[in-house]
């Protein structure tokens, strides 16, 4: 036997070979015939069989379900009963996942169209669509907190990230094992960081320093930061080296190239990312009053939480004309902005 | 008394492998205009960038008179950058700024660095870098953004940063290989003026012979890194064109 498809293409089946067995041993099978099941250590076995089967048919051929994910896995002349294979494959992975899915998120069409459902969803929408005016001037004025925190976390987090990013490109740290190392840990925090949602900050903060809007703002500058940092970074690794080369060659200091040969190319894409992130800034801000901070969120939370749907309702019209409005308008500036 | 420059043994190998120079040495006197030629990747970029030090040669050495600056760092290096004024192919002015600003950057090596990001430049500085560009002939163009400019104006805009620098040696990487035949003719007699009247000795990559038998006092041709041809423009005949090109090579003319 040849092994034909390269390593990485062959964990990619084994991750396959072995999703399938779990997803249609514990999801799926036990669904359709009705028992509950629980995972034992023969399933264990089961699973690196599968694993290993799936692995080796797709070893034994030019192509591969893993190979077609993999950079440089497939070879041109990869032939057709390895094309039929990986096709079937292909298809009962993502019809096994559809099912799956299916089952998992409990998709229920006879809970949305019961009476009792459309009973439910009738006394909602009559409440939201005849909201309490009264309100108005309460929601309006959370509505401008919200927004003046989402405008202060950009405010904020803009010169920060502005530092952050140089250290971040890796056409600036490209001198020595010491600048790599910065370069590589920097971006591992900031990834790290971005990938905590905004709303567990806001947890966080809402305990650090008390619910309102302060603990919101705070949640959103750390995840504005990192976001604009990576955004304001990849900027960088994208200007031309052409202005590098010619400001170094009149013996330029480091911080000389980085001021007047990338930051010129990169003013106008930061604008129009922190603009972006403002309107991004103003929506967050409203889901992060949830759990305490400050601002139209709280209040909807206050609200829905008494059952108060007419007075629901005016703040859901609040909410999207001003997202509306921001959306529309940030477009425009970014567009005059290119 | 040494020789301006002199290239030792020179030998530069890219981190991906690529080896551009193998063992080039040869001098270069005060006042000469040596135009290099040779394909693209016979190491002309590599060589002109080894001698202001953009890149560091593998081995070799690079004497300007007489002291190695071949491993030089820090202050040391941004010395030996300021005193050799470089123009590009591809012109590399900052586009967003004026004329004026591009040409100040020309001073950048010999102004502090918080001076110069507060734009604090010296009236001096200033009214001599309205003179590189009276030389080259835009000074009405001072306050235009650079990429407002042609092709050929910008490449006299990048001339004059580089006379900000009051090089001694002035290195043109192809400046003329992203203009048209009438522009480079023009941007090469700024060339050549500057190295007649003004003295400044100059090293250019060219492609174009005509040009080269045009405006160079001697040549250097390159050949997958190596010297293949060192003689006056007159003494490369067909046989050497030949050797230089490639057999199939055919000469193009600009006029």
């Amino acid at each position: 036997m040849k092994w034909r498809v390269t390593p990485g293409a062959s964990i990619l089946d084994a991750v396959t070979g072995a999703y399938l067995y779990a997803s249609m041993a514990h999801v799926v099978v036990p669904e359709l015939l009705g028992f509950t099941t629980t995972w034992t250590s023969t399933d264990t076995i089961l699973v690196v069989v599968c694993a290993l089967l799936v692995m080796l048919i797709g070893a034994m051929r030019e192509i591969s379900l893993g190979a077609l994910f993999v950079r440089g896995g497939l070879p041109p002349e990869a032939n057709t009963i390895g094309r039929t294979w990986t096709q079937h494959l292909g298809w009962f992975t993502f019809s096994v996942s559809v099912l799956a899915g299916w089952i998992l998120t409990d998709i229920s069409p006879i809970e949305f169209f019961s009476g009792n459902g459309l009973n439910g969803a009738a006394r909602i929408f009559g409440a939201l669509l005849t909201p309490n005016f009264d309100i108005i001037g309460e929601a309006l004025d959370a509505m401008v907190v919200t927004i003046f925190s989402a405008f202060m976390a950009t405010i904020i987090a803009v010169p920060v990230a502005f530092i952050l990013a140089f250290p971040a490109a890796r056409n600036v740290m490209n001198q020595g094992p010491m600048e790599r190392a910065i370069y590589s840990g920097l971006r591992a925090i900031l990834n790290i960081t971005r990938s905590m949602e905004p709303i567990i900050w806001a947890i966080i903060f809402a305990v650090w320093v008390g619910i309102g809007p302060f603990a919101g703002m705070l949640a959103l500058v750390i995840h504005t930061i990192s976001s604009l940092a990576k955004q304001y970074s990849e900027q960088i690794e994208d200007v031309d080296d052409g202005p590098i080369e010619a400001i170094s060659a009149t013996g330029a200091t480091r911080l000389q190239v980085l001021w007047f040969a990338i930051v010129p190319q990169c003013v106008i894409p930061f604008l129009s990312f922190t603009i972006y992130r403002w309107d991004i800034n103003v929506r967050m801000a409203t889901i992060i009053g949830f759990v305490g901070g400050g601002g139209i969120g709280t209040l909807l939370m206050q609200y829905q939480g008494v059952s108060k749907f007419h007075e629901v309702g005016t703040l859901v019209i609040v909410i999207t004309a001003v997202v509306w409005i921001l959306d529309v308008a940030s477009a425009r500036i970014r567009e005059a902005l290119k | 008394m040494p020789a301006l420059l002199s290239i030792r043994d020179l030998s530069h190998t890219y981190d991906n492998g690529f080896t551009a120079l193998r063992g080039v040495s040869f001098d270069v006197e005060p006042g000469e205009f040596l135009v290099v030629i040779g394909l693209s990747g016979s190491g002309k970029s590599t060589l002109l960038r080894t001698i202001n030090r953009l890149i560091e040669p593998t081995s070799g050495s690079i004497l300007m008179e007489g002291a190695d600056v071949s491993h030089i760092t820090g202050p040391a290096l941004r010395e030996h950058c300021a005193r050799i004024g470089m123009i590009f192919q591809h012109f590399n002015l900052i586009d967003r700024h004026t004329v004026l600003d591009n040409v100040l950057y020309g001073a950048l090596g010999t102004t502090a660095s918080m001076a110069s990001i507060m734009k604090q430049f010296t009236p001096e500085q200033r009214s001599e870098a309205k003179r590189a560009l009276e030389i080259v002939g835009i000074v009405e163009k001072a306050n235009n953004r650079a990429d407002a400019l042609s092709g050929g104006q910008q490449q006299r805009v990048a001339i004059a940063r580089a006379l900000m620098q009051h090089p001694k040696l002035l290195l043109a990487d192809e400046p003329v290989a992203s203009l048209d035949p009438s522009t480079s003719h023009s941007v090469m007699q700024y060339l050549e003026r500057i190295n007649k009247e003004m003295g400044t000795t100059v090293i250019c990559n060219l492609h174009f012979l005509s040009l080269v038998r045009r405006y160079a006092t001697r040549v250097i041709a390159l050949k997958a890194g190596q010297i293949v041809f060192t003689g006056t423009p007159d003494q490369i005949t067909d046989e050497w064109f030949r050797t230089i090109y490639g057999e199939d090579a055919m000469e193009v003319e600009i006029r």
